[in-house]
């Protein structure tokens, strides 16, 4: 699968440009969205949050900027998941009548997430730098391994991106599951609060460390927020899911492949 | 058509020339789509746990049956057949589109499928981006079609539209560009489903120049096209394909004569029982009519000596009627009408006009008339055959006794389609075959 999708690089970086050129076509402000987006969230976030409602989340504080160390690779994970969903379904003309490779389109579903959440990095940056002037204690020299980070989440993304697109195509409420899944999984995910804030509730805790995207979103946070190196079990578990989903992901793949053509 | 080497008529492709498409025992059996099947959902497969069963055909239709063959470099391939004979699924299964239930396919090079143009093309982005886009598709890297952009817009003819975006192209705009780039891939076999259907006249001959261009250099083309002159004119070799099984594979020229044969008898057949069904619902006045005093028993066609109701311009006709008395008749005339079905009279004429004198009718007889050369344009006909008294009073009229087809290899307007030759002197010229006119 890597082999394949190495092979036909060059039609997934057009591929991928041409989904990016097209979402901002026509738009006044273009990619400038791209940092807008993340920008009002904060700005909102922080309004809402460390303005008005001041949660007592420990030591999370600034809270929105705690939030949004999670939510953008979320963002990236669930966008991507939900688009690489329906990828060959919404690209069924390439598949039927084209001599074409149908795994790069949940590929660029991927990358396309990847460069949002890439352009929305300086934000990040910025409310960190910014939050550091204020006094708080947050992030610092780590904020140098979030390429490790992103490098894990990748095939993470990638594998279950392959596995959803082929399923999807066979039945068509895969994508629906998929929506209602992620809003579930979202609160399960601790995005919204520490782990720390949920220490007194041993149910929620279990699902919470069962959890397969919780290591990466703690991982990010740690690296980003706290300003600390995550221990080897967090990368073990990282690296460890990435292989396994990326594994899994383009077998299922392959076993589906066959049928895509006449099925979609 | 450019002169270039060509494939032995009917025989096997040149040994020297080496293989450019191997097919062996090719057949590609669909999934019938059962009602409702393609609204299954994960969640019934899960509840009713046949999740992988669900995925395994259960009813299958086969779209190819054991198709063989094998095209040599350099040659036009055409398939030919009616719709839904399994062309196109052959030309995905060569393409790698599908892949074939058994049976396997070599291709040696580099394939491109012309099967929808433009595949890929974003209507939101411009005409420029899209060719590098649809290029990738098509196997280029960014460096190729940048080094074939200039030759591919030029071909387009769309210099001046090149930065709009796609969404404000004509249909026409959109598959000229979408060929421009198709063809421009250079590949070592060209796959081309029926697209040059698509655009105006001077784009289609532009295409076919194209064509014949690659085909020149010892480019491979396997052809789909609904039209049978330019099967002819561009192919080496046809294979007539029907129900997904080959019925033919030969010289175009025989090949294509047998499928338009089996058209026309099919639509004979057609036609034979709607008029046995006209002719039974209503024998009435409407289409017989007559005294009685002598009887029309039975009419037949006979071309070149067999009984047939469809024949080609030129073709011996014969038409043989056996008539009956009653009593004996010493006034009679044996007459014959041919018209268009919209009643337009082509040819009419009778025993009396051509002096035959009556003396007897009695018991029973044949009556026959003999065309040498039927020399009628393509197209459909009936028969009026009636035997009447010299002043006209009608014993035995019989309108569309008999209908038949007419087929020819170049389309004629009007009914008439004498043997004829041009001749030219002076200041005339023209163009070599396969040079194109200016």
């Amino acid at each position: 699968m890597l082999g394949r999708l190495l092979l036909h690089r060059g039609l997934l970086l057009t591929l991928t440009s041409r989904e990016l050129a097209a979402r901002y076509r026509g738009s006044l402000l273009g990619f400038f969205w791209s940092l807008v987006n993340p920008l009002l969230l904060l700005a909102v976030y922080t309004l809402v949050f460390d303005l008005v409602f001041q949660p007592k989340m420990g030591d999370a504080r600034p809270y929105a900027v705690f939030l949004v160390c999670g939510l953008f690779p979320w963002i990236w994970l669930s966008g991507a998941l939900l688009d690489g969903t329906s990828s060959l379904l919404a690209n069924a003309g390439l598949i039927r009548k084209a001599v074409f490779p149908a795994e790069v389109l949940p590929m660029v579903s991927v990358l396309s997430h990847l460069v949002h959440f890439a352009l929305a990095l300086p934000i990040l940056f910025a409310a960190l730098i910014g939050s550091r002037l204020l006094g708080f204690d947050v992030g610092g020299w780590t904020v140098l391994l979030l390429p490790l980070a992103i490098a894990a989440q990748l095939p993470f993304t990638a594998g279950l991106a392959l596995a959803l697109a082929a399923l999807n195509v066979h039945f068509k409420d895969v994508r629906d599951l998929l929506q209602n899944a992620l809003t579930l999984l979202f609160f399960l995910t601790p995005i919204l609060y520490p782990p720390s804030a949920v220490a007194h509730l041993p149910l929620v805790r279990t699902v919470i460390a069962a959890n397969p995207v919780t290591p990466f979103v703690r991982c990010y946070q740690q690296l980003l927020f706290a300003g600390e190196v995550p221990g080897p079990g967090v990368w073990l578990q990282v690296v460890g899911l990435g292989v396994l989903a990326w594994a899994g992901g383009s077998w299922l793949f392959g076993r589906l492949e066959d049928t895509l053509v006449e099925a979609v | 058509m450019t002169p270039r080497a060509r494939a032995a008529p009917d025989g096997a492709p040149e040994a020297a020339t080496g293989v450019a498409v191997e097919v062996r025992g090719l057949s590609k059996l669909y999934r019938r789509m059962a009602p409702g099947f393609r609204l299954r959902t994960l969640k019934s497969a899960i509840l009713e746990r046949s999740l992988v069963r669900g995925l395994s055909p259960e009813e299958s239709v086969a779209a190819v049956t054991d198709v063989s063959f094998s095209v040599a470099r350099g040659e036009a391939f055409g398939f030919i057949g009616s719709n839904g004979s399994g062309k196109s699924t052959l030309l995905k299964l060569v393409a790698g589109i599908l892949r074939p239930t058994a049976g396997e396919v070599l291709v040696d090079g580099r394939v491109a499928a012309l099967i929808e143009l433009g595949a890929g093309f974003h209507p939101e982005i411009s005409g420029r981006e899209n060719v590098f886009i649809n290029g990738a598709i098509l196997g280029l890297s960014r460096r190729e079609v940048e080094a074939r952009f200039e030759r591919i817009v030029e071909f387009s003819g769309l210099e001046r539209f090149i930065d709009e975006p796609v969404k404000t192209y004509s249909s026409g705009m959109y598959v000229r560009l979408g060929f421009a780039v198709a063809v421009h891939t250079e590949p070592d076999v060209l796959l081309v489903d029926e697209v040059l259907a698509v655009g105006d006249e001077a784009f289609a001959h532009r295409c076919l120049r194209r064509i014949d261009e690659f085909l020149a250099a010892g480019g491979t083309l396997l052809f789909v096209s609904h039209s049978l002159p330019l099967m002819e004119s561009l192919c080496d070799r046809v294979l007539w394909l029907e129900q997904g099984r080959v019925q033919a594979l030969g010289s175009p020229r025989r090949v294509v004569d047998a499928y338009r044969q089996a058209v026309a008898e099919a639509e004979g057949r057609l036609h034979q029982a709607a008029q046995q069904e006209a002719a039974a619902e209503e024998e009435d006045e409407a289409l017989r009519w007559g005294s009685g005093q002598a009887e029309i028993r039975a009419a037949r066609l006979l071309v070149d000596g067999e009984e047939r109701y469809h024949l080609r311009t030129g073709e011996r006709v014969e038409v043989a009627l056996a008539v009956a008395v009653a009593e004996p008749l010493d006034d009679f005339v044996f007459g014959i009408a041919i018209s268009t079905p919209r009643g337009h009279e082509v040819w009419g004429t009778n025993t009396d006009l051509e002096g035959w004198r009556p003396r007897r009718l009695a018991g029973a007889a044949e009556v026959a008339i003999a065309c040498p050369s039927l020399q009628l344009a393509p197209g459909e006909y009936c028969v009026d055959l009636a035997v009447h008294a010299r002043d006209g009073a009608p014993y035995d009229y019989r309108r569309r006794a008999l209908t038949f087809t007419v087929t020819a290899e170049r389309a004629v307007a009007g009914v008439y389609a004498p043997p004829h030759r041009w001749s030219f002197a002076g200041g005339v010229e023209w163009a070599e075959a396969g040079e194109e006119a200016p």
